[in-house]
C-alpha cells in the first residue's frame, strides 16, 4: 500500500473537493449538518430528557461521533461501484478506492470534533485533559470503518440490496445507540446486550473524555477493540475472495 | 530476458441465462434451483512469452478475445487457470483518461491520473511543462475538464499517459482520435519507446499500424493462438482467414 500513497493521497482530496463542489458553504456543512441534527433533537426531546446533566454536550458529541459512522459506512459502500473505470480500465490495489473514501469521512470527523472543542470549552467553561485521548480512539474507530467499508463495497458489487438493508440497519442503530436519550431509560434486563452495540460504547466513550473528563472503561474500549478487529479481518478476507471477479460483475 | 511470461492461460465467462443482482432474486434462484448459465471460453490454453524491448502485435476479430487477454496481462482480469508473470512497471492503456473527474481543472486531474499510471509527484511536476505544451492545453490549465471537449480531453490524457515511464506498456487502440498532427505526434512517441527499449503489447484493427510497429505478432480466434510469428505472415494468415458466416 505505501507505493500507492500519492495515488491514495490524490484520491482522497480528489474526493473531498468532488462532496464540497459547487456549494456556497463548502466544507462548512461537515460541521454544520451535524450541528443542525444535533439542533433538532434538542428541542424534541428537551422536555423529556433536559434535566439530565450536560443533555446538549451529550447530544452534540453524540452525533459528531456517530457521523463518522453513518457517512463513512454508507459512502465507502459505494467506493467499488461508484468507481467502475478505476476497476475495469486500470490496474490499481482496489483496497486503495474503498480507504480513500474512508479516509475522506475521517477527515471531515476530524475537523467537526476539532470545531467542536471551542463548543466545549464554551458550555462547560473549561476542557478536560482527557480530550488528549481523543486521537487513539479515533484509530480504532477508522479501523471499525474501514472494515465495514471492505465487507460492504465488495458484497455490493454482486447484490446492490445491500445498500438498502444496510440504510434500515443505520436507522435501526441510530435509536440503538444513546445519542437522543439517556443511557438510564434503557431497562435494566436489557443493558448487558445494549452495551455490547459498538456504537454505545464508542459514543460513551467519546463523552467520557470529552465532557466530564473520565478515562473511559476498558470494558467499552475492549469492546471497540474487537468489533474494530473482527470488521477488518472479516472485510479484508471477503474483499480478497470477491475481489477476483469484480471487473466481471459490476 | 522475458517481459512477460504466459502460460497455459484459459478464462470462462458465465453468462447467467437470467442476470441476478438483487438478493431478493438470489434468493428466488436458490429456492428455484435456477443456476443455469452459458460457459464462454474467452481464451483456451494461451502460452506465450514476449522478450524485452520487443513490441508484440494482436490482431482478431471482434470477440476473438484480444482484449480480454490484454485486460488479464493488466491484471484487471484473473484467469480461470494457468499463470501470468510480468517483469517490471506496467501501465495500461485500455482506455485513456480513465479516473478524470470533470468537476476539478486539467492540473488537477494530470496529477490524479498520473499517479493512477505510477507517477510520481516530483516526477510530474518535473515534466509539467512538457505535458502540457505536448497537450497544445497551456492556456486551459486551471479550467475544469467538465467544459473540456473530448479532443481536448484525450490529448490531455494522451500527453500524461506519454510522459509516463512504465517498463511494459499494454495498448488497445486507442489512437482514433485528434487531428492528423496530434495522431503523427503519437505515433512517434510510440517509436520513441520502442526505441527506448520498452516492452509494447499492442492490441489493434489497424494492420498499417500493427505492421509499422510490431516485428512479431499473434492472430487470435475464438480464444485461441491460430498463429504467431512475423507480422506480416500473422497478417496474410489474418487476410486469408474465411470470412465470417462462410464455412471453414
Amino acid at each position: 500500500m505505501w507505493q500507492y500513497r500519492e495515488l491514495i493521497r490524490n484520491l482522497t482530496v480528489a474526493d473531498l473537493k468532488n462532496r464540497y463542489q459547487n456549494t456556497s458553504l463548502g466544507f462548512f456543512w461537515s460541521l454544520l449538518s451535524p450541528l443542525l441534527l444535533a439542533g433538532v433533537l434538542y428541542f424534541v426531546f428537551r422536555n423529556l430528557w433536559g434535566r439530565e446533566q450536560n443533555f446538549a454536550i451529550n447530544i452534540l458529541v453524540g452525533v459528531m461521533a456517530w457521523q463518522f459512522f453513518a457517512t463513512g459506512s454508507s459512502s465507502s459502500l459505494r467506493a467499488i461501484v461508484g468507481n467502475s473505470g478505476l476497476v475495469t480500465r486500470v490496474y490499481i490495489p482496489r483496497q486503495i478506492l474503498v480507504l480513500s473514501n474512508v479516509l475522506t469521512s475521517l477527515i471531515n470527523s476530524l475537523l467537526a470534533f476539532i470545531a467542536l472543542l471551542p463548543i466545549i470549552f464554551i458550555l462547560l467553561g473549561h476542557l478536560p485533559v482527557t480530550v488528549l485521548l481523543f486521537p487513539l480512539v479515533h484509530v480504532l474507530y477508522f479501523w471499525f470503518i474501514y472494515g465495514l467499508g471492505l465487507l460492504l463495497s465488495a458484497l455490493y458489487v454482486y447484490f446492490r440490496d445491500v445498500d438498502q438493508i444496510w440504510q434500515v440497519l443505520v436507522r435501526a442503530l441510530f435509536f440503538g445507540s444513546p445519542i437522543m436519550y439517556p443511557l438510564s431509560i434503557v431497562p435494566p434486563n436489557l443493558l448487558p446486550y445494549y452495551l455490547l452495540n459498538p456504537m454505545t460504547q464508542l459514543i460513551l466513550i467519546y463523552r467520557d473524555v470529552m465532557v466530564p473528563g473520565d478515562l473511559p472503561s476498558l470494558y467499552g474500549v475492549g469492546i471497540v477493540a474487537g468489533f474494530a478487529i473482527a470488521a477488518y479481518l472479516v472485510g479484508s478476507f471477503t474483499f480478497k475472495k470477491l475481489e477476483r471477479r469484480f471487473a466481471e460483475a459490476i | 530476458m522475458s517481459a512477460i511470461i504466459v502460460d497455459n492461460v484459459s478464462k470462462i465467462f458465465r453468462i447467467p441465462h437470467e442476470k441476478k443482482t438483487t438478493v431478493f432474486q438470489n434468493v428466488v434462484g436458490l429456492i428455484k434451483r435456477q443456476f443455469s448459465y452459458e460457459q464462454f471460453w474467452a481464451l483456451k490454453d494461451i502460452s506465450f512469452e514476449v522478450k524485452k524491448g520487443e513490441a508484440l502485435g494482436i490482431i482478431g476479430r471482434n470477440g476473438s478475445g484480444k482484449s480480454t487477454l490484454l485486460k488479464i496481462l493488466a491484471r484487471i482480469l484473473y484467469p480461470d487457470s494457468g499463470s501470468v508473470s510480468l517483469n517490471g512497471k506496467v501501465a495500461s492503456f485500455l482506455q485513456l483518461g480513465v479516473g478524470f473527474q470533470p468537476e476539478l481543472t486539467a492540473r488537477e486531474n494530470l496529477y490524479i491520473y498520473a499517479s493512477i499510471l505510477g507517477v510520481g509527484r516530483k516526477r510530474v511536476e518535473k515534466m509539467y511543462d512538457d505535458i502540457f505544451d505536448f497537450a497544445e492545453l497551456r492556456r486551459f490549465e486551471n479550467m475544469k475538464l467538465k467544459n473540456f471537449s473530448s479532443g481536448m480531453n484525450m490529448r490531455l490524457a494522451f500527453a500524461t499517459a506519454f510522459h509516463a515511464v512504465p517498463d511494459t506498456l499494454l495498448i488497445d487502440e486507442v489512437f482514433a482520435v485528434g487531428d492528423e498532427a496530434f495522431k503523427r505526434k503519437c505515433h512517434d512517441r510510440m517509436t520513441q519507446f520502442k526505441a527506448e527499449g520498452k516492452t509494447i503489447v499492442f492490441v489493434s484493427h489497424g494492420l498499417d499500424a500493427v505492421k509499422e510497429l510490431c516485428q512479431r505478432s499473434m492472430l487470435l480466434h475464438e480464444g485461441r493462438i491460430v498463429t504467431m510469428g512475423d507480422t506480416e505472415k500473422v497478417i496474410n494468415d489474418y487476410l486469408a482467414m474465411p470470412r465470417r458466416g462462410t464455412k471453414q
